[in-house]
């Protein structure tokens, strides 16, 4: 008779230890499984203590002696762009060597370039120029517009920049959300374009100046508007408290508002020639919110008391509204 | 050798398994590892969605397909049977439903509203070729296509827009974008033109509430304010732009019900880049509804003038409660009556009105710095010498 059959349990100890090994073997994988699988700091709404996505901050340091703010007035959007860099310590002080940049242009209409209520071709192309000419290895195109993706970048012209630049354009696609979790005033929990900054990990704001139809004007902190998913318009009710909260939301590298041509009048999409002003500017800075001041007193030419998300963002203490109080520069060229 | 029993086991034998078959241990073998396999495979195809895989049963979104129809990336116009419900049968007015009996209220009964339809947006002309299927937004959706810019519109209350985009196959990269915004109303449509007209466009021989800009056309027809707009200034799109205007113009119908008030504004000296559409409280008047002003050049100064029909009675009362309200902030005076028309002057805050009431028509120049010239205005005009 055999071991095992003169064991009454049915199990030697060479299968006892056999199964033992087996099912510790499960378990650990078990673990390693859920450990793998497992998403730190899930998103679940309505669980408060569990956070969405958190954007990390792509500001550069804070410098004593360099400029904040530049702005330079030209006729020609490369020239004054470089300009506008220059007088900030060149693209290089904001890219290095191997940085994956990503821009951030306004693409929110299938508008063509000429009615300036889109970020314009040549000035995607100079940002561009100047981010490879610093080093950076690849530059990400990147924006959600409601309309048809295919259709804004087609007609604004960006679609063939892009080709043109070797520049890697990222349509919104099912996927490409995240859940960002923000303490804002009314931005707290929102679906957000994602997949860009798992790429980048630098960020530039390229944004038109234009009128605005809600909150008087559409700058370089309304720009990141273009990141959020979902029905967004339930924010037109709270215009001016979500615009400030973009900037809380983004720390970018560097904004650059593109003031050559400017939309004065039936904004944000404008649709006339005569709704544009050529005001032959670019304002660059780190400081959205002074960017912007400058951009609504001086290329808009309106009252800045009126711009309220501005005031808002200066009074929580994201940005500085008096941008003469700024280290900043100005040239012609 | 008796077998011992447990307590409590009664009868039963104790089951003891001395040997597990090699079919069982291959049989659980091939579940588990197919289980793994199913595990795996939910895995990889969760995160990668593939819109193939789920057939779209049209019927199911009909209840949703005003939401839906024409938007680029969701059920296609073709598809999804739209049922918006069909107001009229598009058609030229009718000489019942032309204008108003002069100084008349226009009946209500006249308003024909304009069709909606979800009708593809085809334009029969040679050079041109769609660049994708026409596109449709209600005033719930609209800011899907013009974002922040559609409370403007919602605000006149807009009920459709229509669009598609051709490409002008002479100039290869050009393209020409229509718009067509469909309203409650040729009022509201008037309304949302006139708020956006181009002070610099100019007049169009074939629309009369219309203007070319440098790269586009814009005109109301009907309740349905036009936008044609070329993506460049090459000879070519222009020449085709303005062909489909003049297209578009002729296949929308007329309708100029409810805009009495427009057609009476004299030609004669208006500056055309001046008319607006005030449709309530006009000079702060709850009693001044539906009123078109527009500004005059008149012996070297510029008059701004405005009208406004009513049915008789009200323009009667209106005039006179007009007349109260300026007595209440500065001074006013009779003057005599002109053809018919009973007419007073006022001098509010340093600015004179002269205000006029005859049958159903009440207008008046207004914020005039001389009190002679806005008066020499009103009696010329109303003896027809300004037409």
């Amino acid at each position: 008779m055999s071991a095992s059959n003169s064991n009454p349990s049915g199990v030697n100890r060479r299968e006892f230890l056999v199964r033992l090994g087996v099912t510790g073997a499960l378990i650990a994988g078990s673990g390693l499984a859920a450990k793998k699988l497992w998403t730190p700091n899930h998103f679940v709404p309505g669980f408060e203590k569990e956070k969405g996505l958190q954007l990390k901050s792509y500001a550069p340091e804070i410098s004593k002696v360099m400029p904040s703010l530049a702005i330079a007035h030209g006729t020609e959007h490369e020239k004054t762009i470089r300009a506008a860099m220059g007088l900030l310590g060149g693209m290089e002080r904001f890219i290095q060597r191997g940085d994956v940049v990503m821009i951030k242009p306004n693409v929110a209409f299938d508008r063509p370039p000429a009615l300036a209520a889109t970020t314009h071709p040549d000035a995607l192309r100079a940002v561009a120029k100047l981010c490879f000419e610093a080093g950076a290895s690849k530059v990400i195109v990147a924006d959600n517009p409601i309309n048809s993706p295919t259709g804004c970048f087609f007609k604004s012209g960006l679609t063939a920049v892009a080709a043109e630049m070797n520049l890697d354009l990222m349509y919104p696609e099912t996927n490409s959300f995240a859940p960002l979790s923000l303490d804002g005033e009314v931005l707290k929990e929102w679906t957000f374009f994602n997949t860009p900054f798992k790429k980048a990990n630098k960020v530039i704001g390229l944004a038109p100046c234009k009128d605005h139809n809600l909150c008087h004007a559409s700058m370089t902190t309304k720009n990141w508007y273009g990141l959020l998913g979902g029905r967004r318009n339930q924010f037109h009710q709270h215009i001016h408290s979500i615009v400030s909260d973009f900037a809380l939301m983004m720390k970018p590298t560097l904004v650059i508002l593109d003031g050559m041509n400017v939309l004065m009048s039936n904004g944000p999409t404008g649709g006339r020639l005569s709704d544009v002003k050529p005001m032959n500017t670019i304002v660059a800075g780190t400081d959205m919110v002074s960017v912007d001041a400058y951009g609504y007193s001086h290329l808009l030419e309106r009252d800045i008391a009126e711009l309220t998300y501005l005031h808002k963002a200066q009074e929580r203490g994201l940005g500085n509204i008096n941008w003469k109080d700024t280290l900043y520069k100005e040239v012609t060229v | 050798m008796a077998t011992e029993k447990k307590s409590g086991a009664g009868n039963r034998r104790q089951f003891v398994r001395t040997r597990v078959p090699l079919a069982e241990r291959v049989a659980s073998v091939v579940i588990v590892v197919l289980l793994a396999a199913i595990g795996v495979a939910i895995a990889i195809k969760g995160k990668h969605f593939n819109p193939d895989l789920f057939a779209v049963r049209t019927d199911s979104l009909k209840s949703t397909a005003v939401a839906v129809a024409g938007k680029g990336g969701t059920a296609s116009s073709a598809t999804v049977a739209a049922p918006v419900p069909e107001i009229s049968s598009e058609k030229k007015p009718s000489a019942a439903e032309e204008p108003a009996p002069d100084g008349g209220a226009e009946p209500a009964a006249a308003a024909s509203k304009p069709a909606l339809k979800n009708e593809p947006l085809e334009i029969a002309l040679a050079g041109i070729k769609p660049m994708s299927d026409t596109e449709f937004y209600n005033s719930d959706n609209l800011y899907e296509k013009i974002d922040g810019r559609s409370p403007a519109y919602q605000s006149f209350n807009v009920q459709q827009l229509r669009c598609r985009s051709f490409s002008v196959l002479a100039a290869p990269g050009s393209f020409v974008d229509v718009y067509e915004y469909r309203f409650d109303s040729p009022v509201d449509a008037f309304g949302m033109f006139a708020l956006e007209r181009d002070p610099k466009g100019r007049s169009l021989d074939f629309a009369a509430d219309g203007y070319s800009g440098e790269m586009g056309y814009f005109y109301r027809q009907g309740a349905v304010y036009v936008q044609i707009i070329a993506s460049d200034v090459k000879p070519e799109t222009l020449a085709l732009t303005k062909a489909i205007a003049q297209n578009r113009m002729q296949d929308l119908p007329a309708d100029d019900h409810g805009l009495a008030g427009r057609r009476k504004l004299p030609a004669d000296g208006m500056l055309a880049d001046s008319v607006a559409f005030v449709p309530e409280n006009a000079q702060g008047q709850a009693t001044f509804k539906e009123v078109f002003q527009a500004k005059y050049k008149f012996d070297g100064a510029e008059l701004p003038f405005f009208i406004m029909v009513a049915p008789p009675d009200d323009a009667a009362k209106a005039w006179q409660s007009f007349q109260d309200f300026c007595g209440k902030f500065g001074t006013t005076e009779k003057l005599p009556d002109v053809n018919g028309a009973k007419i007073f002057r006022a001098q509010v805050f340093g600015k004179w009105k002269v205000v006029y009431q005859r049958a159903g028509e009440l207008g008046g120049v207004f914020d005039a710095a001389d009190a002679n010239l806005a008066r020499s205005f009103i009696e010329k005009y109303l003896r027809g010498e300004i037409k």
